[in-house]
């Protein structure tokens, strides 16, 4: 007992000393003396803040050969990713995939679920009480197509560039929120590349998100300057792959929870699809009708002998 | 009283129809009125999950671009295009923040690193455009021959055409003349022979002419004097020729005069006394 009281006595004793004694020498680095002063400056910049983003990629079983490839060029666009195997059909429900994703230590999830093997349904979702946002997904060009020339580093930081309509509407904001969050490399990351070569384009064109991929060739000699002419030389190529995402609902728990947000512009591909058969199906009883009906307006409205009916026949 | 019937059964079918479409009207606006939309609890959630305030723009490198236009979604030219634009301003934005950050945010060309796409992936992609830029540039060199050959053959029916012009205002004025000195009567001998000599060679000009000119190819660039020479390098091609058919190994009737048993044994063509037997 007695000795304990004695380290403490020693350790409160011990920072005053520190501080009576003269300022420490300046570190000596090879560009030159670092001054103390400049690193803390730096330390309270970044405030320790580390995007310590985790995604974790699954898809559902009976997945399309071209949403396969879609989540693959996902994950390749993705460094902060982690691909995981396909998921039971019967597992696709909340409480497994937000178990799944526990498992795996993710933030975030981006859960491919296709449907009909047609139809691609794309969850985003933030983990562990975020919000998840379930998306229907058209016009799917993945990156191997060969009218898709760009190339870019893989896990280079991308550009991300959102159109003003984001802030419109609480719901946009929310999903420019996620999207940041989840599309976005940390800056960091093990697995991430310097130099920025690419940008990702979300836009909201007719209550859907677009997204576009291009790389960045600019003419330069050195790094982290732009030759003179370089902005008006800039040009994009298309990488892809290039999606357009279409919300459904927007829930308040991670893949469930209170609807906070509704598409009231959104049918589904089933509604869609049974509405073309119904017009079809009607096609020909529609045709028998207007033929009876036929029959009975020349029945109700004779017409008159024709003078010039018998002319030719003698 | 059938036909009654028909048109009362029409009728209702017809009605059901109507109803059955306003019937789906109905439930889609009902359903876009019952749409939730909880803005206090969606503006909670982004409060939630959004990172700090102080964090630096370099954490996010997100830029919000002005969409200037409303872009129809049917028009793909017009709808990329805007993508493109939004790209590249955001691009720009970014680069300038970055540069007066102070960062490197351009690749050098030395770095080599793995790409999002394989090298035998570009290379198929190489191979797309370079035969698709064959194509268009076979394309247009078919065109340009056609054009310039129908150029050409332009230009030489015009030449023709002078040609035949210029010759017959030459007849045509030496006739003239010819009447105009018949008319004033024969003034003077001298003038008469010279004029006369003058005509005969001209006419001989024309003759001489005439004999170069028919026969020459249209593309033949040195003007039918190319082969020239004469009769005697028309006629020897002719004398070998013969030869040839005679003697030689080819022509219609190479296959008889192959050796065979018969014409080694045929010593008719040799002359007895003029063989030196030994």
């Amino acid at each position: 007992m007695g000795k304990k009281r004695k380290q403490r006595e020693t350790e409160v004793v011990a920072p005053p000393k520190k501080d009576m004694s003269a300022e420490e020498r300046p570190k000596r680095t090879l560009l030159g003396w670092k001054d103390k002063s400049e690193e803390v400056g730096k330390e309270s910049d970044s405030s320790g803040f580390r995007n310590k983003e985790k995604v974790l990629v699954t898809c559902s079983r009976r997945i399309n050969f071209r949403y396969r490839h879609l989540m693959l060029n996902v994950v390749s666009l993705l460094p902060h990713c982690k691909k995981d195997n396909k998921v039971e059909s019967k597992a696709s429900k909340g409480a497994t995939l937000n178990e799944l994703v526990e498992l795996k230590g993710g933030s975030s999830c981006l859960f491919f679920e296709c449907r009909k093997h047609k139809d691609l349904y794309l969850w985003m979702v933030k983990c562990p009480n975020g919000p998840s946002v379930k998306f229907l997904v058209n016009a799917v060009h993945t990156m191997e197509e060969l009218k898709l020339t760009g190339n870019h580093l893989s896990g280079s930081r991308p550009i991300l560039t959102f159109s003003d309509n984001f802030d419109k509407d609480a719901h946009w904001k929310l999903l420019k929120e996620m999207i940041i969050q989840i599309f976005g490399v940390p800056k960091e990351h093990r697995k991430s590349k310097p130099y920025h070569d690419h940008v990702f384009v979300f836009s909201i064109v007719d209550d859907h998100i677009w997204f576009r991929n291009y790389q960045i060739s600019v003419p330069h000699n050195e790094a982290d300057k732009l030759p003179r002419g370089g902005l008006e030389n800039m040009t994009l190529v298309e990488v892809g792959p290039r999606f357009c995402l279409n919300p459904i609902k927007i829930f308040g728990g991670s893949f469930g929870g209170p609807t906070l947000y509704e598409n009231p512009f959104y049918i589904s591909p089933n509604q869609i699809r049974a509405l073309d058969k119904k017009k079809k199906a009607g096609k020909y009883a529609k045709k028998v009708k207007a033929k009876t009906r036929r029959k009975m307006h020349e029945l109700s409205n004779q017409l008159e002998p024709d003078e010039f009916a018998d002319m030719w026949k003698e | 009283m059938d036909d009654g019937n028909m048109e009362e059964s029409n009728e209702k079918a017809s009605e059901s129809e109507l109803e059955a479409e306003e019937d789906e009207a109905v439930s889609l606006t009902e359903h876009a009125k019952s749409c939730i939309f909880d803005l206090d609890s969606l503006l909670d959630k982004v409060g939630d999950i959004s990172w700090p305030e102080n964090v630096g723009w370099i954490h996010k490198l997100s830029v919000d671009i002005d969409q200037q236009q409303e872009v129809d979604v049917n028009d793909d030219l017009a709808r990329e295009l805007a993508f493109y634009t939004q790209a590249l301003e955001g691009t720009r934005l970014a680069f300038e923040k970055l540069q007066s950050m102070g960062l490197p945010f351009l690749r050098p060309s030395d770095y080599y690193a793995e790409m999002v796409k394989t090298d035998s992936h570009m290379e198929k992609v190489k191979g797309r455009l370079l035969a698709e830029k064959k194509k268009i540039e076979e394309a247009e060199g078919r065109r340009k021959a056609r054009e310039g050959k129908r150029l050409a053959k332009e230009i030489q029916a015009q030449k023709l055409k002078e040609r035949a012009k210029q010759k017959r205002e030459e007849i045509e004025s030496v006739k003239k003349w010819r009447k105009q000195r018949q008319q004033s009567g024969f003034a003077g001998g001298e003038k008469d022979v010279e004029m006369d000599l003058d005509l005969e060679q001209q006419g001989k000009v024309f003759q001489r002419s005439d004999k170069k000119r028919p026969g020459v190819a249209p593309g033949d660039r040195s003007g039918g004097k190319a082969k020239q020479g004469g009769g005697r390098t028309g006629k020897k091609p002719k004398k070998r020729e013969q030869r040839n058919l005679k003697f030689g190994s080819g022509g219609r009737k190479g296959l008889k005069r192959q050796k065979t048993a018969e014409t080694t044994n045929d010593i008719s063509g040799f002359n007895r006394r003029a063989c030196h037997c030994k």
